[in-house]
């Protein structure tokens, strides 16, 4: 058949896939799933699950058993197989009825990525299907006291002991793991030089005897983090996954959809009670010309839009180059903090936009709407510490986008 | 920016052209000059041999039809030499005002030399300290021509001026007239980054002299010249801040002091990345704008805001940083990163500053 024959049937496909899709969402997406998400009614798996409302429940289960948690994972694992595309299409006529995401799971974001990769067969039939399946709740354990930033320096040690491993050690920033499930851990298998030669990617169900964890109060009031302890944890070596100190190559795997992961979420998290230029002009009033009673704050405000659309328009850049094969490698280094700082510059607009009632996270005669937003604020002073620190961004840039060389004395 | 095929080679010509015909001695050659050239003439009549006048304009008036992203990217490696030439007074400004604002007949009348380059034209738009459009008070009420126009870019070179003023009706328009027309002074001086604007003195200019530019709608065709002009112009200073930038990262990579490579502390990297950062961020602002003026968008002055209002910034951070790292040879004459500096500084005021646009981007956006 032509190539012109072939473009015809396979748009022919997508359009049948797109108009089933949105007849199967329409079905069997309740209204109550198709509002904004609120942070308290995100649906997250796990043994200890909770369902928010019975409405969610019947949300996940509909999409559980059309593999629509993990779209683009294999249909034997749970997923449902889905190409590129198709993915694509499912997301947009989820995006166009308001639907929200049937399922939040580091391990649908993280983990199960890598194991497709990495993970043996016995390893994906067990983890990718329980994560689908929103059976099991995962939590990552990378960094720790002494390795954040130098993650290599990891100290957690897994001592063969012939059929298992034995772990101890503590991590850090591990999201949520009290009420995680099981945790991906990088341990160090080996003291050779250099240190990224000696770790390993290993499984570790959380229930184990000699797990333990204790949330960390954050300056939100929050306690997203915790400090996770191994204490003489048997793990079986079957959790093993790659090679024996091979977890490095694992770990970059991983990183790849964690950076993706954060692009993605902007429909996954909670939208504000008011927007930036309602909020600015709720606190300070405007003029009869509409314009912002506080001069600064509006050329500000006006900085921060034009960067903010441009920040999305250097990702459009990234996409476009890539189909048009003329990728230039150095633009994606500078996403993550472009990124991060931005959004923090427009937590601080907020902040001095709401004057005396952005002075609590608790005052209750302030309306809870924009104690949230007081939050956000502080929360998100984590963003460039976590996933990469914004130095050792700049670190990265200087090297590989501008060929900068590192600071050896000759 | 992503260009097609016509438009990579348009690029790659321009930067061989520029390097070759247009390096920076050359613009240095001007300082000797009367304070009215502003570029040389030999060079302009290269560059129009070369098809620039007519990169965007419609191949029904003979141009070439290659779009905004093909000129932004010749600008951006004009930029990249800091090359004088009446691409931004006569072609970005003058034919396009005539192209926006003109009837068939007078279209026809005056493109034709001004795109062979037989003539040159140039706006006269700023009136006073800082760039407001809005605020014109030449006018012909009097049945003649009177005021005063500033910073009009090559005014000492040009056959032609396009004047922004206030018609008898009271709406703004567009008179034309030739520079050597009764009525009509031009000061002549050289700005800092070699470059020539003039002030001009009208004082009653008569009507037999002058012609109004009488297309569908003048006053959008004005801003659409404005908004034409200052994405072309943002876009000129990203190759200037691309360049001074890779300038000063090579710099840094052959300095030596305490016996390594400046560009081995890690303080001069984390400065480096970040400029990057935000030349890359304001690019991208450049481009969006671009885009919105091949596909005639309907958002394109708020896009020619945030270009311009970035590319300020962007270009601004950089020329400064670039001095300062360049240390002591970076406040001589000697290299001519004080050139960037000071470049930037005269663009920042041409075609509004960035409060000015950012000001303009509220108002636009309604708050």
């Amino acid at each position: 058949m032509s190539q012109s024959g072939n473009d015809r049937l396979n748009k022919e496909a997508l359009a049948e896939f797109r108009a089933d899709v949105a007849s199967w969402l329409e079905a069997n997406c309740p209204l109550s799933q198709r509002q904004p998400i609120v942070r308290e009614e995100q649906i997250w798996g796990g043994r200890r699950r909770v369902f928010p409302s019975s409405d969610a429940q019947q949300w996940f289960e509909a999409c559980r058993e059309r593999g629509f948690t993990a779209p683009e994972w294999p249909a034997e694992y749970g997923g449902a197989g889905l190409n590129a595309e198709c993915a694509k299409i499912l997301k947009q006529e989820m995006t166009r009825l308001g639907c929200r995401p049937p399922l939040y799971c580091q391990g649908l974001w993280m983990l199960g990525p890598a194991l497709l990769v990495y993970g043996n067969e016995a390893q994906k039939r067990e983890h990718l299907t329980a994560i689908c399946r929103g059976e099991i709740r995962w939590a990552q354990g990378y960094s720790e006291p002494s390795a954040g930033s130098d993650l290599a320096n990891l100290k957690t040690k897994a001592e063969d002991c012939g059929d298992h491993f034995l772990v101890n050690g503590t991590k850090i920033w591990t999201t949520k793991a009290d009420e995680a499930d099981w945790i991906f851990c990088l341990v160090r298998t080996s003291d050779v030089t250099p240190k990224q030669a000696g770790i390993s990617f290993l499984l570790v169900d959380m229930d184990s005897e000699g797990v333990s964890t204790s949330p960390i109060p954050l300056i939100s009031g929050e306690s997203e983090f915790c400090q996770t302890f191994f204490d003489n944890v048997k793990v079986p070596k079957a959790n093993l996954v790659g090679e024996l100190n091979g977890g490095w190559a694992v770990a970059k795997e991983l990183l790849k959809h964690e950076r993706k992961m954060m692009s993605a979420f902007e429909g996954m998290l909670e939208k504000p009670a008011m927007e930036l230029l309602e909020l600015a002009d709720y606190a300070v009033g405007s003029d009869a010309q509409g314009r912002l009673n506080d001069a600064e704050l509006r050329s500000d405000i006006s900085r921060h839009l034009m960067r903010e659309t441009a920040l999305a328009r250097l990702g459009e850049r990234i996409y476009w180059q890539g189909k048009a094969k003329q990728t230039d490698s150095r633009l994606p280094l500078l996403m993550k903090h472009l990124g991060t700082t931005e959004a923090q510059a427009k937590d601080e607009l907020i902040l001095r936009s709401l004057g005396g009632e952005g002075l609590s996270m608790d005052d209750v005669n302030v309306s809870e709407g924009l104690r949230k937003m007081v939050k956000q604020w502080a929360f998100n002073k984590s963003l460039t510490i976590a996933g990469g620190t914004s130095e050792v961004q700049l670190n990265i840039i200087a090297k590989r986008a501008l060929d900068m060389s590192s600071g050896e004395r000759k | 920016m992503i260009l097609n095929e016509e438009q990579a080679i348009l690029r790659e010509t321009a930067a061989q052209f520029f390097a070759e015909k247009a390096p920076i001695s050359q613009l240095r050659s001007l300082a000797g000059a009367s304070e009215g050239q502003g570029y040389d003439p030999q060079l302009w009549s290269e560059m129009v041999e070369l098809g620039l006048p007519g990169i965007t304009v419609p191949e029904a008036h003979d141009g070439l039809e290659f779009g905004w992203m093909g000129l932004g990217a010749i600008a951006q490696e004009a930029g990249r030499c800091l090359v004088a030439s009446p691409l931004m007074s006569s072609v970005v400004l003058g034919q396009n005002l005539l192209l926006n604002c003109g009837s068939e007949a007078q279209i026809a009348t005056y493109l034709p030399s001004l795109m062979s380059g037989e003539t040159t034209a140039t706006v006269a738009l700023d009136e006073g300290r800082f760039f407001n459009p809005d605020a014109v008070a030449t006018s012909d009420a009097s049945g003649l021509l009177n005021g005063r126009k500033d910073r009009v870019l090559d005014a000492g070179q040009s056959s032609y001026v396009f004047c922004i003023a206030e018609q008898a009706s009271g709406d703004r328009g567009v008179a034309l007239f030739a520079s050597s027309a009764e009525g009509v002074s031009i000061d002549s001086r050289r700005t800092m980054d070699l470059h020539s604007a003039g002030s001009i003195l009208l004082d009653g200019v008569p009507a037999e002299d002058t012609v109004w530019l009488a297309g569908d709608d003048v006053e959008a065709g004005i801003q659409q010249t404005i908004d034409q002009a200052t994405i072309v112009l943002a876009a000129e200073m990203m190759g200037s801040a691309r360049e001074v930038l890779e300038r000063t990262v090579a710099y840094l990579g052959e300095r030596e002091q305490f016996d390594v490579k400046l560009a081995t502390f890690q303080a001069l990297q984390h400065r480096c990345a970040h400029m990057y950062c935000e030349l890359e961020l304001a690019e991208s602002a450049v481009s969006a704008a671009l885009t919105a003026l091949d596909q005639v968008a309907p958002n394109v002055s708020l896009l020619a805001s945030s270009a311009k209002a970035l590319a300020n910034d962007c270009f601004t951070l950089i020329s400064s940083e670039a001095v300062q790292l360049h240390g002591g040879m970076g406040v001589t004459e000697e290299m001519d990163i004080g050139l960037f500096l000071k470049r930037s500084r005269v663009c920042n005021q041409l075609l509004g500053t960035s409060s000015y646009h950012r000001d303009r981007f509220a108002r636009l956006r309604g708050f």
